[in-house]
């Protein structure tokens, strides 16, 4: 332990105490924690790489791959009722996302800005449909639709799934309209604008990024929602994810990872759209902190 | 001055304001010429702010009624009324670059292009940002979002210009530097300014004239010479620099000190023998020691404590428990340090008579 020795009076300094080489920053950082995270991502991924890649096997093997090809693909598009499935879907998704977006944006608008005794108990049952169990609001949407003698259609299930996204949108643009402030609208109304132009004017460029990345975030929701659509669907077209499991009844083909796959792709892409839309329209934050809610001050 | 003061910037008539129980502005009367920089003095809570906001239209009087330019605003909603604005929080449009932030009011006016255009630069340059026109409000620092807030209400030539604490959320340097370019250009554009703010040295330093606030109620108005120098209450005087207040008692044309020691002053007429006053002298009328003069009033103290703050040291001084004096002394007088006054000294205070004021 010589280096722990403390250098004679007059000594040289310099060469008493080794250079540190490394600064002693693991010391709050555990290995194992890193090793923890690594395993978690890890079952987290291995699934859904293996349906990506036997998604591409050439066999109908779920066990051994074979070689590259796209025939569960072409089996998937060529299949009328998958098709009519899929367009089913993006269907529902796409009126789900513009419905919740309007409603949820003006119903953040009236909770956010009204004072009055009842905002408080709004804004908390606001969130309940966020916490209602799937099966829940399933369930008691089918038995709604029966008792007033609404068919069970595509209609149903934008129905059932507006109900649920609203909530979404509301907390998502709520943060952002409560950050923005009073005294912003204030100065528009000041400086001559009317209600609805500062509404236009002011209000909604500031919310735009949280509206969109709300819309998107409903988008892939509704697209890969499964219990609720099951609970309220027709008979035909079924949405993709209702069709599937229909399908896997009757055994298991390969084209389950070919659609699989593909629903992925676009939910991720809905999302990460999401995320990068925001900053594509020149703001620095980025869509996370939007959807979060955690704005920069 | 007209009954309903036509020749006035704003009137306020009787104006009171209640949020439900509270009354955050009680009767008020006040008359601002046009030109004028005034400026509502008071702490938080005074009712300043919400006196500010009736003006601007976001509130509506309880009772009374405002004029603006000898024009009733009652029924004019804000987006009507000509005035304009600049808030505490600057509440610039992020989403707007710097020029159309400032075009923002004229395009509602439907002004024409070649004219906004010429206008908005104007404005621009006053504030001195010509050449971040632009930028983006998020790339700007405190002090120029604080200009371009200005330049974005005056561009509109309002009668009557709103300031709610403007200079609240800036710096003491960029604060000083801009209290002087408000003034400024104040007088470049002629426009009246209502100013509001708790900041005494900001209020005395801008304002033509102050209504100092208390409780919604204004407790008196006038130049800051008047109101620095001739405080009418204890309030006022305490408010507004240092006060340095001594309890009393009216004693034919003196004032009896608590600690028994008698005072001249200037009692006014009508204060009756007996009646309980409090006299007032600003710390830097006061004299110590070798300073004092003949004809001064002079009172003994103990030294308890001393402040070095920069330009002065303020040396606070006991006369008897309870009854303090705050003196300043320049600090070229005794720049060394081994010829000051300690804590524990007893040390001799001395003021004119006339400068010593006696409130009720």
């Amino acid at each position: 332990m010589s280096t722990e020795v403390a250098p004679s009076p007059g000594a040289p300094t310099g060469t008493a105490r080794p250079a540190r080489t490394k600064p002693p920053k693991d010391f709050d950082r555990p290995r194992f924690l890193k090793a923890f995270v690594g395993l978690f991502f890890l079952v987290l991924f291995v699934p859904i790489v293996l349906v990506i890649l036997f998604s591409f096997n050439s066999s109908r093997s779920l066990q051994n791959f074979e070689g590259f090809s796209l025939r569960w693909y072409q089996e998937f598009f060529e299949s009328e009722s998958l098709r009519d499935s899929l367009i089913a879907s993006v269907e529902i998704a796409l009126i789900t996302m513009v419905v919740a977006t309007v409603l949820g944006t003006l119903l953040a608008y009236g909770l956010v800005r009204s004072r009055t005794r009842w905002s408080n108990a709004a804004n908390v049952m606001m969130l309940v449909p966020l916490v209602t169990p799937e099966i829940v609001a399933g369930a008691s949407a089918l038995l709604l639709f029966t008792q007033i003698g609404l068919e069970l259609s595509i209609t149903t299930i934008i129905l059932a799934h507006i109900t649920f996204s609203i909530s979404y949108v509301t907390v998502v643009v709520r943060a952002r309209l409560a950050s923005l402030g009073r005294e912003v609208e204030s100065a528009a109304m000041d400086l001559g604008a009317t209600r609805w132009q500062t509404f236009r004017l002011v209000t909604l460029p500031a919310l735009w990024p949280a509206v969109l990345a709300a819309g998107l975030l409903v988008f892939a929701l509704s697209f890969d929602d499964f219990v609720l659509s099951f609970f309220t669907t027709g008979e035909s077209p079924q949405p993709l994810p209702v069709r599937i499991w229909t399908q896997i009844r009757f055994g298991v083909r390969p084209t389950i990872n070919a659609i699989g796959t593909f629903m992925l792709v676009i939910s991720v892409l809905s999302i990460g759209l999401a995320l990068l839309l925001p900053r594509l329209f020149g703001r620095k934050e980025s869509g996370l902190k939007v959807l979060l809610g955690r704005e920069a001050a | 001055m007209s009954e309903n003061g036509a020749g006035s910037a704003i009137h306020f008539e009787a104006v009171t304001k209640r949020f439900g129980d509270a009354v955050a502005v009680d009767d008020l009367n006040l008359e601002i010429q046009r030109g004028e920089f005034f400026s509502l003095l008071g702490p938080s809570g005074c009712g300043k702010t919400t006196t500010l906001r009736m003006v601007g239209g976001f509130e509506q009087p309880s009772e009374g009624r405002i004029f603006l330019e000898g024009e009733p605003v009652e029924t004019v909603p804000p987006y009507e009324r000509n005035v304009n604005t600049v808030f505490q929080s600057y509440a610039l449009f992020e989403h707007l670059s710097i020029e159309d932030n400032v075009a923002f009011g004229l395009k509602r006016r439907k002004v024409g292009k070649d004219e906004i255009r010429r206008r908005v630069a104007e404005a621009l340059e006053l504030v001195e940002l010509h050449e971040r026109g632009d930028a983006r409000p998020r790339e700007l620092s405190g002090g120029q979002k604080q200009r371009v807030a200005l330049a974005r209400a005056l561009v509109n030539r309002p009668s009557v210009l709103l300031l709610d604490e403007p200079l609240g959320a800036l710096d003491l340097k960029l604060r000083k530097q801009m209290q002087v370019e408000l003034k400024g250009i104040q007088r470049e554009v002629g426009i009246t300014f209502l100013y509001v703010t708790h900041d005494q040295e900001e209020a005395l330093a801008m304002s033509d004239r102050i209504a100092v606030m208390d409780a919604g109620v204004i407790k008196q108005c006038g130049t800051p010479e008047e109101i620095y120098e001739h405080p009418v209450g204890p309030f006022v005087a305490g408010f507004i620099g240092v006060s340095n207040l001594l309890p009393g008692v009216c004693e034919n044309g003196s004032i009896r000190l608590a600690d028994g020691s008698l005072c001249d002053a200037q009692v006014p007429a009508d204060c009756a023998a007996g009646a309980d006053v409090q006299l007032s002298v600003r710390p830097e009328k006061i004299a110590i020691d070798d300073e004092i003069e003949p004809g001064m009033v002079t009172v003994d103290g103990t030294v308890v404590e001393r402040v070095y703050v920069g330009t002065s040291t303020q040396i606070i001084v006991e006369l008897a428990p309870g009854m303090r004096l705050m003196a300043l002394e320049q600090n070229w007088v005794r720049a060394r340090s081994d010829d000051r006054w300690e804590i524990g000294n007893r040390v001799k205070l001395g003021w004119r008579p006339e400068h010593a004021l006696v409130l009720r």
